[in-house]
């Protein structure tokens, strides 16, 4: 098991009652999609897997390790293991493609002379050779969203965590970027991807998860009759 | 903490930083001259006031007469006695006569003569006697006039005590001036660089969920403060030695009386202190404004 749930719950100190009572487990290897809509509590769920969110109660372990006892000193060594994509990108405006996707590297500490031919190396995986030298402005929305994918898998992680990745991207451009998806999925990566799109969902063959107002409304594979 | 290997990363971020953001760059110098040269003013008239007071109170002297019917030897045991005291610097003798001649010099008409006037010498034997500490002239001078031979003691009774209340006052209140200045100085500071650091809120927030550790962060913008801060407290070292240097150099001629401290080793001393406050104050501002960015 990579990912447990215990009876997680999350109350905001604003009284917004996130998630109610979440139990799930996510195993090495697995494709899962995080149905509902906004509100539902795909993001509070999402952001604990990062633990940028602590429940309020319940508990919660990622690679054998409870998030919730974990020391804030601990936390970098944790995100060390995942990799995520975000809805925005969250490209860094001043630096190019290549210094974008190595600037992940460096924080962790990678040595420079293992950085160069491991950023070729996704680049040309993600498909986005000849751009090395580009800056996000100049690129499509699909090819930064490409951008921060390479970004999150420099570092080989466990687990590849998406928040509504085609959120801000047309359906077209979305599916290439669900077919990328699924080929690191294929290469052994775990995948956990948040989205309310069910256009992308329907006919995926993966684990669905659904969400409504913080419980989990229903857990199948796609395609299914919901 | 610190990694070798990333070191010049955080000195290229760190300059980076400072030339992308080049008005607030600006905008936290400024700041940080000015808090500097407000406490560094305050510092040096705080100084000048404690030399001041200082020499006030060791002008502060014990007189000590002595009863008229002493002989020789008594006169010198006496001033064995006070000398065994402790806490006491100096004792001189002064002769009835020396007093005399010492008050007919304080009239300022050298055609007077005080003889004249009033027939004999009135004035008694004294002892001038100096305490090591002003601050324990009252207690001296009452042990002094406890002993037998001495007609009567004189300190300036009631001026010293008011003397001792007002220096003390002033040093308290000059002492807390300067501690609210610079608590002034580190929530100014704090507050600009917080500005420049929200241009950041974005990248830093990206570092942290890649999984940078809070140090490899703060690195580039502890560099980023000690510069800031060091550039802002050498404007400000630059115009008060500049100033100060001028009013010395003005008031010692037409208002020699009044004694600013001019030692080059004092001022440099104290140029040095501003500058590394300046420095200190940069990592300290940048540390409050930073943490709560680095809460993710």
């Amino acid at each position: 098991m990579l990912v447990q749930f215990y009876n997680v719950s999350k109350v905001y100190p604003n009284g917004v009652k996130a998630l109610n009572d979440i139990s799930l487990k996510v195993d090495r290897g697995e494709f899962i999609f995080l149905m509902g809509s906004s509100g539902a509590g795909k993001s509070t769920l999402v952001k604990m897997l990062f633990r940028e969110e602590v429940p309020t109660r319940g508990q919660i372990f990622v690679a054998s390790r409870s998030i919730v006892r974990m020391k804030r000193s601990e936390v970098p060594q944790l995100r060390r293991n995942m990799g995520i994509v975000f809805q925005d990108f969250k490209l860094l405006e001043n630096k190019t493609i290549a210094e974008n996707i190595a600037f992940a590297m460096k924080v962790v500490g990678s040595k420079s002379k293992d950085i160069r031919p491991r950023v070729t190396e996704v680049i040309q995986m993600v498909g986005l050779k000849g751009k090395e030298n580009s800056f996000p402005g100049q690129l499509s929305g699909g090819e930064q969203q490409r951008v921060g994918i390479a970004r999150a898998i420099v570092n080989r992680p466990l687990l590849l965590i998406a928040d509504e990745p085609s959120g801000n991207l047309d359906m077209d451009t979305a599916r290439d970027i669900m077919d990328l998806l699924y080929d690191i999925n294929r290469k052994g990566t775990t995948v956990v991807m948040a989205t309310h799109a069910w256009e992308l969902v329907k006919n995926a063959r993966k684990r669905v998860v659904t969400l409504e107002a913080g419980r989990i409304l229903s857990d199948i594979y796609s395609p299914e009759s919901l | 903490m610190m990694n070798i290997k990333n070191l010049t990363y955080f000195f290229r971020e760190a300059y980076t930083s400072l030339s992308r953001n080049r008005l607030l760059s600006i905008a936290t110098v400024t700041t940080m001259a000015i808090c500097i040269l407000i406490l560094g003013a305050a510092v040096l008239m705080t100084i000048n006031a404690d030399k001041f007071m200082n020499r006030l109170e060791s002008d502060l002297e014990i007189v000590a007469f002595l009863d008229s019917s002493l002989s020789k030897s008594q006169v010198t045991d006496i001033k064995g006695d006070i000398e065994k005291l402790s806490g006491v610097k100096s004792v001189i003798f002064v002769s009835r006569e020396q007093a005399l001649v010492n008050l007919q010099t304080k009239f300022a008409d050298k055609n007077y003569d005080l003889v004249k006037t009033i027939g004999k010498n009135p004035l008694p034997d004294s002892y001038e006697v100096k305490a090591q500490n002003p601050q324990d002239v009252v207690n001296l001078a009452q042990q002094i006039n406890k002993m037998p031979g001495i007609y009567k003691v004189n300190y300036g009774q009631g001026v010293v005590e008011r003397l001792f209340q007002v220096t003390k006052w002033v040093r308290i209140i000059s002492i807390g001036f300067i501690v609210l200045l610079t608590m002034g100085a580190v929530f100014l500071i704090a507050t600009t660089i917080r500005l420049a650091i929200f241009a950041r809120r974005k990248e830093i927030y990206l570092m942290k969920l890649i999984g940078a550790t809070d140090w490899f962060i703060r690195w580039p913008f502890f560099i980023e403060g000690i510069m800031l801060g060091s550039m802002g407290s050498l404007i400000s070292i630059l115009l008060l030695s500049w100033g100060y240097g001028s009013l010395v150099s003005s008031l010692q001629t037409a208002l020699f009386f009044i004694p600013l401290v001019y030692q080059q080793s004092l001022l440099i001393n104290i140029y040095l202190s501003l500058f590394a406050t300046g420095a200190i104050l940069g990592v300290l501002g940048t540390y409050i404004s930073l943490n709560r960015f680095l809460d993710v």
